[in-house]
């Protein structure tokens, strides 16, 4: 079973994504903050994290960074989600260390792709 | 009473939530269902109170300047499209009424994203406006399609295939002779090759993406593989639509038109924006918020539910608007003008909602009331008049209140009439959302224009109905556009305490009122003409 973090301030957003991706058979954790991420990553490091950049307390970009920098987690797969489509966003989240980035409105078929090409790399 | 319409992906919204709203009602759901309808519906309403928000900003969808107002309204929309494509996904046996209404939700999501993204469009590229002005000229514009494609034999396959559909085609062999056609010509859509020598079709769409004028241009990607990462990769960079070798016409042909209406639409929506910004003063795009919650409220709290797809039913309408409003508001700085409306606006909402009415909508500084729908009583004509009357009484305070703010003093003038209407769900263009629609609503409009600051004018129409005993002012006659006969509409100046009328033969107050008219009572004498003295208050 699969095992995805999802790190989304939004509780609409959270709730929306949770429920598509449980019926698409993934076991959906969530966190609000990135700091909550940090902690429950560090409790139980899931197979992949998705993760909103726009985050309160502490934004998805250091706690990308953050995840980079320990030895543990260091090669976790991050996909960033966030509402902004400019091609600097992109070059942000990529630079913070997420492996790929997609924007919102999701395109669903197209996150599964990206989840699926990251957990079987 | 102005025309000012709210704008359409707003109308539709709230039309597409008042929908979902009537399927957790109306119909047996599974639990999953029901909790993810209920979901949607939640959705909706953030996108409508999004939308609304700026709405009352008198911002339009597409000239949005902050980024996080952007960004908030992306999310909502994103996480209504989300519920939508899960519902779809995963309802098992769907209804033929939930699939299209998601399918609908699912379009409006899209053209609304899709209107948003021209902000940043719109606010860079002013060349782009000039394109668009070009295209108004000629409004009999067929559709001037590009193609780049290195191999002679396909340029020419498809510059005959898309001739014959009407299209005009401007074939090209590299990138530089397209970047030439493109720079001479208005081209409506692109359709590229991605194998190429020298340029690749990857680097002409990453260019074309990079270049604020041709951005908007649809791009349909040639493809002569059957290699879904190299579309999805196109796609991503910004193509709109892919075509495999060899080509199918059929197919070819619907793609071209689908990008092609992309691209009208896309104009058609900056052409009206434009205009609508240009006729609509920032205050005309207000617009009440009542409407939905209220009504969907009324509806869920009946779980047999309502019929709302469309009732001959008869309603007493009250219009209300401000007068000389539109002098207050080009005096007065957007800000002041939004805080007047509120004062006034809220509370009219409130002491409506006390009678039991249901705001139909604010259009502007318009208030548009129903009493009888959605629920039919039988003192509907009463209810409109003792709210009218209180109304007009809490404008002291209202004014009171501006005066403290260093806000002007408004007066509003109010029509009662009560007629059949079909009420419901009116799925016409016009309207597609709850609300009534018929002569009755014209003819009230007509009472309420006639009215004088303070005045109340009510149409003998709804007095018939009326069971109470009412101080009257003047009468007059109307011959509403459209309407063979006149009709007779009397000012009202307030209701006669039944204990008093008891007590007191003659159903007279003690106070100077002109005359008193109890039904059918009123003769609607037309000579009568006279205002009545400035007793306005409510006598309740």
């Amino acid at each position: 079973m699969t095992r995805i973090l999802l790190v989304e301030d939004n509780e609409m957003n959270r709730d929306m994504l949770t429920r598509r991706l449980e019926r698409k058979g993934f076991t959906i954790e969530s966190a609000g903050d990135g700091e909550e991420a940090l902690k429950k990553i560090a409790a139980s490091q899931p197979d992949l994290v998705l993760m909103d950049m726009n985050l309160p307390i502490l934004n998805g970009w250091a706690t990308c960074r953050e995840l980079r920098a320990n030895p543990a987690t260091e090669s976790l797969p991050i996909i960033a989600l966030t509402a902004h489509a400019m091609a600097e966003d992109e070059q942000k989240a990529r630079a913070a260390g997420c492996n790929d980035y997609t924007t919102k409105p999701i395109d669903f078929p197209l996150l599964l792709a990206k989840i699926d090409n990251l957990l079987t790399a | 009473m102005s025309n000012v319409v709210p704008t359409r992906e707003l109308v539709r919204l709230q039309g597409l939530q008042v929908k979902v709203g009537q399927l957790l009602v109306k119909n047996k759901l599974s639990d999953m269902l029901k909790d993810d309808l209920s979901r949607l519906y939640d959705a909706l309403e953030l996108s409508v109170a999004k939308l609304d928000d700026l709405n009352l900003q008198g911002v339009s969808l597409d000239s949005i300047d902050s980024a996080e107002m952007r960004h908030d309204i992306r999310n909502a929309i994103g996480i209504t499209k989300g519920y939508a494509e899960l519902i779809k996904d995963t309802a098992e046996a769907p209804s033929a009424t939930l699939s299209n209404l998601l399918d609908k939700i699912m379009l409006w999501s899209a053209k609304t994203i899709s209107t948003l993204e021209r902000t940043r469009l719109k606010q860079t590229d002013s060349s782009l406006f000039a394109m668009t002005a070009i295209k108004q000229q000629h409004p009999n514009h067929r559709g001037h399609i590009l193609i780049l494609d290195d191999e002679p034999a396909n340029r020419e396959l498809l510059s005959r295939h898309i001739q014959q559909l009407g299209l005009e085609t401007f074939a090209c062999a590299t990138a530089d002779e397209a970047y030439e056609v493109l720079r001479s010509n208005d081209i409506d859509l692109i359709l590229l090759d991605l194998i190429m020598p020298v340029v690749s079709g990857h680097q002409v769409l990453a260019d074309l993406k990079a270049s604020q004028l041709w951005r908007a241009i649809p791009v349909i990607v040639i493809s002569g593989m059957s290699d879904q990462d190299e579309v999805i990769k196109c796609i991503q960079a910004g193509a709109d639509d892919y075509l495999q070798k060899p080509f199918n016409k059929v197919l070819l042909q619907a793609r071209l038109h689908a990008g092609l209406d992309r691209k009208r639409w896309v104009d058609k929506e900056r052409e009206l924006s434009n205009e609508l910004e240009k006729s609509h003063r920032f205050i005309k795009n207000t617009f009440g918020r009542y409407l939905s919650t209220e009504i969907v409220s009324k509806l869920l709290d009946k779980p047999d539910g309502l019929d709302m797809g469309g009732q001959l039913q008869t309603v007493s309408i009250l219009m209300a608007d401000i007068r000389g409003f539109t002098t207050i508001s080009e005096s007065l700085p957007p800000q002041k003008v939004v805080k007047v409306l509120n004062n006034y606006l809220g509370t009219m909402a409130d002491i409506i909602m006390a009678h039991d009415g249901t705001v139909d909508e604010f259009i502007g500084d318009a208030i548009l009331a129903l009493f009888g729908a959605p629920v039919a009583k039988a003192d509907d004509s009463d209810r409109a008049i003792a709210c009218a009357l209180a109304m007009q009484a809490e404008m002291d305070a209202i004014n009171e209140r501006n005066i403290a703010e260093g806000l002007p003093s408004i007066r509003i003038g109010i029509g009662i009439n009560t007629g059949e209407v079909v009420a419901g769900n009116i799925g016409s263009k016009k309207r597609a959302k709850y609300g009534v629609v018929g002569h009755a609503v014209n003819v009230t409009s007509r009472v309420e224009d006639q009215t004088q600051p303070g005045e109340i004018l009510v149409a003998q129409s709804t007095l018939d109905h009326c069971s109470l005993t009412l101080q009257t002012g003047r009468e007059l006659r109307l011959q509403p556009k459209g309407v063979k006969e006149t009709i007779s509409v009397t000012a009202i100046n307030g209701i006669v305490d039944m204990a008093d009328k008891k007590s007191n033969d003659a159903p007279i107050k003690s106070n100077d009122v002109s005359s008193t008219a109890k039904k059918s009572e009123s003769n609607g004498n037309a000579s009568n003409n006279n205002l009545s003295n400035e007793k306005h208050k409510a006598n309740l």
